[in-house]
């Protein structure tokens, strides 16, 4: 069975591409979040291998999500997948734990990659 | 008050970058000029607000036709349908991809970070719509499909400058 995958983005066009690069590649698509309160409790329900995490959604962003579970779960593996390429966003997220950090747009192999090294 | 022209390139280069890469379609850098406001001057209209170091918001408008025809690109591969279903999305995304990898270019060397909101967008022909009357730099980019427009109303958020530059000189001491 493929690795199960959590993705969380607020846009719906990024879930699609997202999933139209990994689908194909077997991984399992565990389940979908909107907001970063709703990737916790997926998270909860579904402890998926891996979690793809955007920044900017509305109720509560993408790093205090990553940052809350990840201190309940460490040993989530979590890739942030962002139009935000900020360094002191990047540096922010490795701090708390996170594996990778994709800035959108993506070419499919840079979301590969990030998977397969975050899941290894 | 003042607007900056040092906001012009991050949001030319990103907007050439993203539009290039997601649609898949040549972009060239149009015209640059002035308004008391950002009000869209076309029928498609997406509002993201930028708070941090910078505050205001970055407004992109474009003909109902050239949104189409992007999204369609965008969504190349996918039925009617699905294209339908994701247009909104689609083109906030766009707004949210131009304007994060333009803060990104903006934050280089910078204490502090920018946050954007999620995109707004609304449609229709005379868009009537209440935006902070700022100065506002608005710069063209061209497509094979028609204009897009960004209107950029930023002003710098002087409290937080002032402690980067206090930051700066405790630094140096």
């Amino acid at each position: 069975m493929g690795k199960r995958i959590l993705i969380v983005d607020d846009a719906n066009f990024i879930r699609t591409m997202v999933k139209d690069v990994l689908i194909p590649r077997g991984f399992e698509i565990a389940g979908e979040a909107t907001n970063g309160n709703e990737a916790i409790k997926k998270y909860e329900e579904l402890k998926p291998d891996l979690v793809t995490m955007d920044i900017t959604m509305k109720e509560k962003d993408g790093l205090e999500a990553a940052k809350e579970i990840l201190t309940r779960y460490p040993e989530a593996r979590i890739v942030m997948v962002t139009a935000l390429g900020q360094e002191k966003m990047l540096l922010d997220s490795f701090k708390i734990g996170v594996k990778d950090f994709v800035v959108k747009p993506f070419k499919p192999e840079r979301i590969i990659s990030a998977v397969e090294k975050a899941l290894a | 008050m003042k607007i900056n022209a040092r906001f012009v390139n991050p949001f030319i280069q990103a907007g050439i970058n993203v539009v290039q890469q997601i649609a898949n379609i040549d972009v060239r850098r149009g015209h640059l000029s002035y308004k008391d406001q950002p009000e869209p001057s076309y029928g498609v209209c997406i509002i993201v607000g930028v708070y941090g170091f910078l505050k205001g918001q970055v407004v992109y408008s474009m003909k109902t036709e050239v949104a189409k025809r992007l999204v369609g690109k965008m969504l190349d591969g996918k039925s009617p349908e699905e294209r339908k279903l994701l247009f909104l999305d689609t083109l906030g995304e766009l707004a949210n991809m131009i304007t994060g990898n333009a803060t990104a270019l903006l934050s280089e060397n910078k204490e502090h970070t920018l946050q954007i909101t999620t995109p707004a967008i609304a449609t229709g022909e005379n868009l009537n719509i209440m935006l902070v009357p700022k100065p506002t730099l608005i710069l063209g980019l061209y497509t094979q499909y028609g204009p897009i427009e960004i209107s950029v109303a930023l002003e710098e958020d002087e409290v937080l400058n002032e402690i980067d530059e206090t930051e700066r000189m405790l630094n140096e001491i």
